[in-house]
C-alpha cells in the first residue's frame, strides 16, 4: 500500500520554502512575524497568524524530512532529525536529552502522548508564580480546539505488551492507571514515532499545521538557526540567522537577515533561552536560563517469560499517575510512570555494562519490558534545576544540578516499577543503575535499590521534555515573559514555547504547548490589529 | 571538570598519576596536547584518526564480547567503527570537539599510561589490562573520566546495534515493510 507524502506534494504545488544550506550568498527576509523553531509552540503559531492574515516566515535549525524519508532506521533517524545528533547532554554529560531538530521539532520525533496541563499544575503556576488567566476553565477551550485539530484521542486498541505490564501491575495492586491520549490518525499502529512516522499517521506539525501556514501564504526557512536578535531601545528590528550545511552540524558562513514587525521564539527550551543570552537581551534580573526542568527519568527493565517485543506497537499507550499527587502538589518528588519503546542502539545504552553482561541483556531484548518514571521537578524549593549557559562557540548547554530531594524521588521510583514489574509477572527485575543485577523477587529487589549508591553516571539518567528557561508571569523580577508571553523588557518580542513553563508540567508537554500557542496566538493576533 | 564533591585525596592523585590529573585540571594542558596528536581523520573515514582507530579496534572487542562470535569478531569491529564514525561526523563542532579529547587522553602516550593504566600501546593491550582500565574509569573519584567511560562504553555499543548484522543477536527482526 503505497503511503503518499503530503510535504513533498504540497512543495510541488509552490509552497515557498527557502534551504538556508543551498544559499551562496546573504540574504533578507521580510515578514509581518518571524517565528524561530517549527515545533509545538512556533507551527501551531504560524498556523494561527497565517490564518488571521500575516504574513508568517517559520524558521528552522533543522533540516527538512517527511514520510518519504524515514526509514525506521535508529542511525538515521537520530543523526538527522534530534538535537545535536542525538548527542545533546546535561553539561556534566550525566542526562541524555532528547528534543527533535527538524522540521517539525520535537513533534516530529515524539511518542505521540497528549495530555492537557494538570489542573493542579495551572493552579501553582497562579498561586507561586503570579500567572495570570491559565485556569482549567481558560484553558479548556484552547485544548479542545488543538485535540481536534490533531486528533487526539485515548488510544483504541489494545496497548502493546510493553504498555501492558503497567495496566497488568498497577491492576494486580490496585494502583491507578489509565490509556494515554495519542496525537495520531490512521495509525499503523508500528512503534517507530521516535524515528519519523513513515505513514504520516502521527499528527506532527509536519503534516498539519506547517501545510497550513504554508498554504495560507506563509513561508518555511530551514537549515537556519537564529543566532542572535538585533535590539535597540527596547525593540527588535533584526533577527540574525547561520544558514547551517545540509546536515545542520555547522554554520556554511552565509547569513540570513529576517525583518519583521513581530518576533516570538519558539526553539523550545535550551534553544529559545540560547538565542536570548547570544543576543544579550535585556535581562536586569537574570531569570533567562534559570529554572530550566526536565521531568527526570530513571529506568527499570524487567524480564518476562513471554514475548514482550518491546520495540514493536504503539510506544506509549498506558501510563499511572499513582505516584503524581499523592503527596500533593508541593510534596516529595513526585513521578509519572510510563514506558519507552526501546530499538537496539538506544536499549544498548540503556540495560548497562559491556561486554558478556550487555550481551545477555541484549540476547533478552524481546522478552525485556522497560518502564520509566518521569520526575515531576521544579515544584519544591528543593527541586533539582537547570541553568542554560553559552558554550564559547555561543551554542547551548544545559546546567542540571541534582539535589537528594530529587534522588528521594528517583529511589522511590525505582521501588515503585519493580514493585508494578513483579506484579505484572516478571521473572526478573533489573533497575538501570551500573551497580544493579537482576533481582528474582521484590524482596531482593527492594534491597538492592535500598543499597544503591545513587550518583550521576552510575544511575542511568534521560529526559525527553525540556521546559521552562524563559518562565512567564506577571512579575519581572521572576519572569522573562508575562502572561502572554509578552516579553517584558522588549515590546515586539513574544515566546511560544515549553521554556515559559515556570515548573516542569507533571504530564507529556506537547498538549500543553498546543494549547498555549494557540491561545497565546489568537491574543497577539488580536493585539496587532487593534495596534 | 573535576568531581568537587568528592576531596581530591593524595592517595586518589596517586591512582591517577600526578600528570594525568594535571591533564584533566586544565583545559589548557589539554588544548596544548591535542597540538601533538594528528588532526587529520584516517583514510576513509570522515572523523576518527588513526590514533583513535588504534585505540578504538582493541577496546570495541571487549565491548561487544558475547554480542559476536569470535569467528565474526573482525567484521564487527570494522562495521562499528564505520558507524560510529558517522555519527560522530554528525555531532556539532563543540561535542565533536570533545570526543576528539576523550580520544586524546586514551591515545597520547603522556596520558593514556597515567590515566588508563595502559602503558604499552594499544595493540599490545592484554585483555586483563583493557577490563581494569574499565573498571578503573568506571569508578575513578574524578566525574571526567567517569563521564569519559559511560561515554566511549555507549557510544561503540550504539554503533553497533544500530547495524542490522547485531540484531540476529537480540533477537530484532527490524521494521516492517510498508
Amino acid at each position: 500500500m503505497p503511503v503518499t507524502d503530503p510535504f513533498a506534494e504540497g512543495i510541488a504545488r509552490g509552497w515557498k520554502t527557502h534551504d538556508g544550506s543551498r544559499l551562496e550568498k546573504d540574504i533578507t527576509l521580510d515578514a509581518d512575524i518571524a517565528i524561530v523553531g517549527s515545533g509545538a509552540g512556533g507551527a501551531t503559531s504560524a498556523e494561527f497568524l497565517s490564518a488571521a492574515g500575516y504574513k508568517v516566515l517559520l524558521i528552522e535549525e533543522g533540516p527538512l524530512r517527511s514520510s518519504q524519508d524515514f526509514d525506521m532506521q535508529e542511525p538515521a533517524a537520530y543523526a538527522s532529525l534530534y538535537q545535536e545528533a542525538i548527542g545533546r547532554t546535561s553539561k556534566d554529560g550525566a542526562i541524555t536529552i532528547l528534543q527533535g531538530r527538524a522540521v517539525g521539532g520535537s513533534t516530529l520525533v515524539n511518542w505521540t502522548s497528549s495530555f492537557r496541563t494538570p489542573a493542579a499544575t495551572l493552579k501553582h503556576w497562579a498561586d507561586e508564580h503570579d500567572v495570570k488567566n491559565l485556569s482549567e476553565q481558560s484553558m479548556a477551550p484552547w485544548f479542545k480546539r488543538m485535540e481536534q485539530r490533531l486528533g487526539i484521542e485515548p488510544w483504541p486498541l489494545p496497548p502493546n505488551a510493553n504498555n501492558q505490564v503497567i495496566r497488568d501491575g498497577c491492576a494486580a495492586l490496585g494502583y491507578s492507571w489509565a490509556v494515554i491520549p495519542r496525537n495520531v490518525r490512521g495509525c499503523w499502529n508500528l512503534g517507530y514515532c521516535g524515528m519519523g512516522c513513515p505513514t504520516n499517521a502521527k499528527q506532527s506539525m509536519l503534516v498539519t499545521t506547517i501545510p497550513a501556514t504554508l498554504d495560507a501564504g506563509g513561508e518555511l526557512l530551514y537549515l537556519a538557526r537564529a543566532d542572535r536578535l538585533i535590539v535597540d531601545k527596547g525593540h527588535v528590528t533584526a533577527l540574525e540567522c547561520l544558514a547551517m550545511d545540509a546536515r545542520s552540524v555547522a554554520p556554511t558562513g552565509r547569513k540570513i537577515k529576517v525583518r519583521a514587525r513581530h518576533y516570538i521564539l519558539a526553539g523550545g527550551g535550551i534553544n529559545t533561552p540560547a538565542i536570548l543570552l547570544r543576543s544579550e537581551a535585556p535581562d536586569p534580573h537574570q531569570r533567562v536560563g534559570k529554572r530550566t526542568f526536565l521531568h527526570l527519568v530513571n529506568f527499570s527493565a524487567a524480564q518476562f517469560e513471554q514475548v514482550i517485543n518491546p520495540f514493536y506497537g504503539a510506544p506509549q499507550s498506558i501510563y499511572s499517575d499513582h505516584f503524581q499527587w499523592d503527596d500533593g502538589t508541593r510534596g516529595r518528588m513526585s513521578y509519572k510512570l510510563e514506558v519507552p519503546p526501546i530499538h537496539p542502539a538506544l536499549a544498548a545504552t540503556l540495560l548497562g555494562r559491556a561486554g558478556i553482561d550487555n550481551a545477555r541483556r541484549m540476547e533478552q531484548l524481546p522478552h525485556t519490558n522497560a518502564m520509566i518514571a518521569l520526575m515531576r521537578d521544579g515544584f519544591h524549593p528543593d527541586s533539582a534545576e537547570g541553568q542554560v549557559q553559552l558554550r564559547s562557540d555561543g551554542t547551548p548547554t544545559l546546567d542540571y544540578r541534582m539535589t537528594p530531594y530529587t534522588w528521594d524521588g528517583i529511589r522511590r521510583a525505582y521501588h515503585s516499577m519493580a514493585e508494578i514489574q513483579f506484579a505484572a509477572g516478571a521473572r526478573t527485575v533489573l533497575p538501570l543503575h551500573n551497580d544493579a543485577s537482576h533481582a528474582s523477587s521484590l524482596g531482593q529487589a527492594r534491597q538492592m535499590i535500598d543499597g544503591l549508591n545513587l550518583e550521576l553516571y552510575r544511575t542511568r539518567l534521560g529526559s525527553a521534555h525540556v521546559m521552562g528557561g524563559c518562565a512567564m508571569g506577571e512579575d519581572p523580577r521572576q519572569a522573562v515573559t508575562d502572561s502572554l508571553g509578552r516579553h517584558h523588557q522588549l515590546e515586539n518580542l513574544s515566546i511560544h514555547d515549553g521554556s515559559l513553563f515556570p515548573t516542569s508540567i507533571g504530564a507529556n508537554p506537547q498538549l500543553s504547548i498546543y494549547g498555549l500557542a494557540a491561545k497565546l496566538s489568537s491574543q497577539l493576533a488580536e493585539r496587532l490589529k487593534n495596534a | 571538570m573535576i568531581n568537587t564533591e568528592r576531596p581530591f585525596s593524595r592517595r586518589s592523585l596517586l591512582r591517577v598519576g600526578l600528570f594525568g590529573s594535571a591533564a584533566l585540571a586544565g583545559a589548557g594542558l589539554i588544548g596544548s596536547l591535542s597540538g601533538c596528536s594528528a588532526e587529520q581523520s584516517a583514510a576513509g573515514f570522515v572523523q576518527l584518526r588513526e590514533s583513535d582507530l588504534l585505540m578504538l579496534r582493541r577496546l570495541t572487542p571487549t565491548i561487544l564480547e558475547g554480542a559476536v562470535p569470535e569467528s565474526s569478531m573482525p567484521d564487527a569491529v570494522r562495521g562499528t567503527l564505520t558507524s560510529l564514525d558517522e555519527g560522530l561526523a554528525h555531532l556539532p563542532p563543540a561535542v565533536s570537539k570533545q570526543v576528539s579529547q576523550l580520544f586524546d587522553l586514551l591515545s597520547l602516550p603522556l596520558t593514556r599510561g597515567p590515566l588508563t593504566g595502559v602503558w604499552g600501546g594499544w595493540e599490545q593491550a592484554q585483555d586483563g589490562e583493557i577490563q581494569a582500565f574499565l573498571q578503573r574509569w568506571e569508578n575513578s573519584p574524578i566525574a571526567l573520566l567517569r563521564q569519559g567511560h559511560a561515554s566511549l562504553q555507549q557510544m561503540i555499543l550504539m554503533a553497533w546495534y544500530g547495524r542490522p548484522e547485531s540484531w540476529r543477536h537480540c533477537g530484532y527482526p527490524g521494521p516492517p515493510v510498508i
